[in-house]
């Protein structure tokens, strides 16, 4: 450690500009793992909200919630229990005198379900009577607020926000909790279909109907729309990122260390071990790497503060925690180059 | 008591009509209390002799013995822990680690070799006599050539090894500075019965001596 500290202070110049390159990769994949988790969260925020586990769907939805229609005969073939609350979802877009239009999911509920009388309000009131709807917080964003009148596309009729809920977003559209007669109006559809899905706390929800299907809720996740798509790109990102973060500490320290050869090699001689010279290599490589961690966590805050409201980036310190152990393992990795470049050094090369 | 004793030592480089004979049976013992000088020209085998004398090269035949113990019979590590506890090297140069103060390049010697070395006070009589106890705070690019030289001396000293062998050590000094570098390795080979082997083309070093041998073609013979 005194060898690698001593060289740092010394050379500042040439191990901050070292230190910047891991800066602005950790920052650079910091960011890119917010956005990564903060999309991936507001595709599937209302489902860790409801806390499911499965949703049975019309078989031929394609395990899409938008296609699945669940008829009057098919609902009465599920056994619902209190761990289960059917949803009927339509896609709408959000209007309101004043106020820009917003794309959104409705979503309407039972009042005697689960998702009702867990739906937590942080303003207003929870109801769903009349056309009373409960909606997601990001519409304050737009400017909407309690008491606000609103219509969904060319309906003419006049809902009215009386609360609310927060972390309600499913496929990145934020959603309108609303009852599911006023869903059954907007869709025009009569009461031949009933509902969308069932949702349910269960691992499975229990029916006798060869037209419906319980899939796990991960399954159903992965079948969103672009979800799989866009998380297997950020993964890429990221993945690349640890790799080329691999390759610059692995010559940066190579160059370093072929530098110090000469020294090295009269240490050496002078019979100072090789694994002193190593333990050097390697306790430069983590104070590099974590030196440039700790900025980018920083900086990383500073953005997060920064931000827009509207940008969907999620910083979860578990996630980034994960993410900075793996770069620390990436320049250990890093240095193992330099390091057999030391075991191989011959003392008498000096002489 | 015998300090480094070469037995039959022939050392070889490279292989088929390549191959040079670099040292041809040489037979060398240096006692404690003995300060000792090697000259000869350059390519004569010097610093190869020196480097097996060190325990840093091995033989192709013959034995080389330090302190009594055969270096070819030790592990690689067990060689590293004879170097760094029983001798001291002094070299032409990279001596000093180029990052490190006068005085950090003592306190590297600390953290590596824990017991025996010399005492502040000791150090500080020892700087004073090399004429280097003001560049204590100095670091290598902030010194002459033959400044660096005599840190890398007192460097080697401060270890306290039996042994002291030097490659060239008075190459950047001048004539007074030779006498009192000179004076210093004889004094430490009389008073703490140390044994010092230097190898130079310096003739002004001869005068210290308490024997000196010549290489000349790989064969070495006392003068």
């Amino acid at each position: 450690m005194f060898l690698a500290v001593k060289e740092i202070l010394h050379e500042k110049l040439r191990y901050s500009l070292i230190i910047s390159m891991f800066v602005l990769i950790g920052y650079l994949i910091f960011i890119l793992t917010g956005l990564a988790q903060g999309l991936a969260g507001q595709n599937t925020e209302v489902l860790d909200t409801w806390g499911a586990r499965s949703i049975l769907l019309n078989k031929d939805s394609n395990t899409n919630i938008s296609q699945s229609m669940i008829t009057n005969d098919q609902y009465k073939n599920i056994n619902m229990n209190s761990k289960d609350a059917s949803v009927a979802q339509m896609g709408v877009v959000v209007k309101s005198k004043d106020r820009s239009q917003v794309s959104g999911s409705f979503m309407g509920i039972k009042t005697d379900e689960f998702i009702y009388k867990d739906l937590k309000i942080t303003e207003g009131k929870k109801s769903i009577k009349n056309k009373d709807v409960v909606v997601d917080s990001s519409y304050k964003n737009n400017g909407y607020k309690i008491g606000d009148k609103i219509k969904f596309n060319s309906s003419k009729t006049e809902f009215k926000i009386v609360g609310f809920t927060e972390n309600a977003k499913l496929n990145i559209a934020p959603i309108i909790y609303g009852s599911t007669d006023n869903w059954s109006t907007l869709r025009g559809m009569g009461n031949t279909v009933v509902a969308s899905a069932v949702i349910s706390k269960n691992d499975k929800v229990k029916f006798s109907s060869d037209q419906l299907k319980s899939y796990p809720i991960g399954q159903f996740i992965n079948k969103l729309p672009g979800y799989s798509a866009q998380v297997a790109t950020f993964t890429f990102m990221i993945a690349f990122l640890m790799v080329i973060s691999l390759i610059v500490i692995t010559v940066f320290l190579y160059i370093l260390t072929i530098q110090k050869l000469p020294n090295y090699a009269v240490l050496r001689a002078q019979g100072v071990p090789a694994s002193i010279l190593v333990k050097t290599t390697i306790y430069q490589s983590l104070i590099l790497v974590i030196v440039g961690l700790l900025v980018a966590v920083i900086l990383t805050a500073i953005t997060g503060l920064l931000i827009p409201a509207s940008v969907p980036i999620f910083f979860d310190v578990k996630m980034l925690s994960l993410v900075s152990l793996g770069i620390v393992l990436t320049s250990l990795l890093g240095s193992l180059i330099p390091v057999r470049t030391i075991l191989k050094i011959d003392p008498v090369s000096i002489l | 008591m015998t300090a480094i004793k070469l037995t039959n030592i022939n050392k070889y480089f490279g292989s088929g009509t390549s191959k040079v004979h670099v040292l041809t049976d040489i037979n060398f013992s240096a006692e404690r209390g003995e300060l000792i000088v090697v000259i000869g020209p350059s390519g004569s085998g010097k610093s190869t002799f020196l480097t097996i004398a060190g325990g840093l090269l091995t033989p192709s035949s013959g034995q080389v013995e330090i302190e009594g113990k055969s270096v070819g019979n030790l592990s690689d590590s067990q060689r590293d822990a004879l170097r760094l506890n029983n001798i001291g090297f002094i070299l032409q140069k990279y001596n000093l680690v180029p990052y490190l103060t006068v005085s950090e390049q003592f306190e590297l010697v600390d953290k590596i070799k824990k017991d025996n070395n010399f005492s502040k006070d000791n150090l500080l009589d020892l700087l004073k006599k090399l004429g280097i106890e003001k560049y204590v705070n100095k670091y290598p690019n902030e010194l002459s050539g033959g400044q660096n030289q005599r840190v890398a001396i007192a460097r080697a000293l401060y270890a306290n090894p039996d042994i002291v062998l030097a490659d060239e050590p008075t190459a950047s000094l001048d004539s007074e500075k030779v006498i009192e570098v000179g004076s210093l390795l004889k004094d430490l080979a009389v008073e703490q019965n140390k044994a010092i082997i230097i190898v130079t083309h310096d003739q002004r070093l001869m005068e210290f001596a308490d024997k000196t041998y010549e290489i000349m073609d790989g064969k070495i013979s006392l003068k």
